[in-house]
């Protein structure tokens, strides 16, 4: 192929990603990975639950919750109820009022009896949707030490851990089951479907450090041979696949070279 | 005369055995058997599911061997309490599912 006719192209790929891009609504930084979880919430004569992934990944692995406490990996499908949590699983794994953590006790979630109207603060601190409360921990203040992505100004997850600023927790005492260290798959190329793109370098480490196998095999990624499935970023960017996490809580598809960054050798 | 009260003790131990038997199976923290059998599945499941990121070094055996573990397991978690079951039910399916995605890898290879 000529260079013109690469960079025609390049150009309408651009072009037609940004125009994508003008469509798409901007990533607030604080709401990034927001889930609103209504399964009961509204019948129960609440507001449904605001559940911050920013707060919660600074502290714990994604394997922790979605392994070792079993939340599934799409929003509102875990149907979580108030007596499961008050038993200690789900979110009650570690909002149960007695789990310390930076030597406070985690303020206990839910309740199975009729809750006093001093205690109603308590239930707000979850149930919070379209209430104008004061925060317990800020966003912009928790974040501000924070290295930030290249794009939308979303915390670099990655790059704080590296750094040692943020030290996810993976193991629940009661919770998690023990394991061996950690014997990672090598890192493995991707080749990309264009042959302008590079091919993406796949870090098989970095994503079993933080979510283990299982979360990703085979709910995420069934296809047992190598490069038998062809992944488009159609339904990558329709939340299958590697947009299960990325664009909605992960880093944005917008950072292409995250993922494409072999050099182009063809 | 003996052997009336004899008789009338023998039928009160029977009683009384069969009044906690009825309840330690109501209330499992009352039944050291129960409260073992708990800890048995329990820790069955944690040998199965602490394996799961060494799955790719694993034989066919070993691998067909952890399944069927999963498969054994599977129905004294649904005996389980609703909440406990619900749970635990997703983390053994996702460690099996996962074992039988490493197994089918490896056979397509």
């Amino acid at each position: 192929m000529g260079i013109p006719a690469r960079l025609v192209i390049i150009s309408s790929f651009f072009l037609l990603y940004s125009t994508a891009a003008i469509g798409r609504d901007k990533p607030v930084p604080e709401e990034y990975g927001r889930v609103i979880i209504n399964n009961f919430s509204s019948r129960a004569g609440l507001a449904p639950v605001r559940f911050n992934h920013w707060l919660h990944r600074a502290i714990f692995t994604c394997r922790l919750c979605h392994v070792d406490i079993g939340f599934a990996m799409q929003a509102n499908e875990t149907k979580i109820k108030a007596d499961t949590i008050v038993k200690g699983f789900y979110c009650g794994a570690c909002h149960n009022g007695a789990r310390i953590y930076s030597g406070r006790k985690i303020f206990a979630a839910c309740s199975t009896k009729t809750v006093k109207p001093e205690e109603r603060k308590r239930c707000d601190r979850c149930h919070s949707v379209g209430k104008n409360l004061e925060k317990k921990i800020d966003y912009t203040s928790f974040t501000a030490q924070l290295p930030k992505q290249k794009y939308w100004n979303l915390v670099d997850w990655e790059e704080a851990e590296a750094d040692w600023l943020i030290r996810p927790i993976d193991f629940l005492e009661g919770v998690s089951v023990q394991r061996p260290a950690l014997n990672a798959q090598k890192d493995f190329s991707i080749t990309s479907k264009s042959t302008w793109m590079p091919d993406i370098i796949f870090s098989h480490k970095k994503h079993n450090e933080w979510n283990g196998c299982e979360v990703c095999h085979p709910e995420i990624f069934p296809s047992v041979k190598k490069d038998a499935v062809k992944y488009s970023m159609l339904e990558i960017s329709g939340g299958q696949y590697c947009g299960v996490c990325h664009g909605r809580v992960a880093f944005p598809l917008d950072e292409c070279e995250r993922c494409h960054s072999k050099p182009v050798a063809r | 005369m003996i052997k009336h009260i004899m008789l009338a003790a023998i039928v009160i131990v029977i009683a009384i055995f069969s009044v906690i038997q009825i309840v330690s199976e109501k209330v499992p923290f009352l039944s050291a058997g129960t409260a073992y059998a708990q800890d048995e599945w329990k820790k069955e499941f944690d040998a199965l599911c602490s394996e799961t990121q060494d799955a790719m070094l694993m034989s066919h055996e070993k691998l067909h061997d952890l399944v069927a573990r999963c498969d054994a397991l599977k129905p004294r978690i649904e005996s389980l309490d609703e909440s406990q079951r619900k749970v635990m039910l997703k983390r053994l399916k996702m460690c099996k599912d996962f074992y039988v995605y490493v197994l089918q890898s490896k056979e397509s290879k």
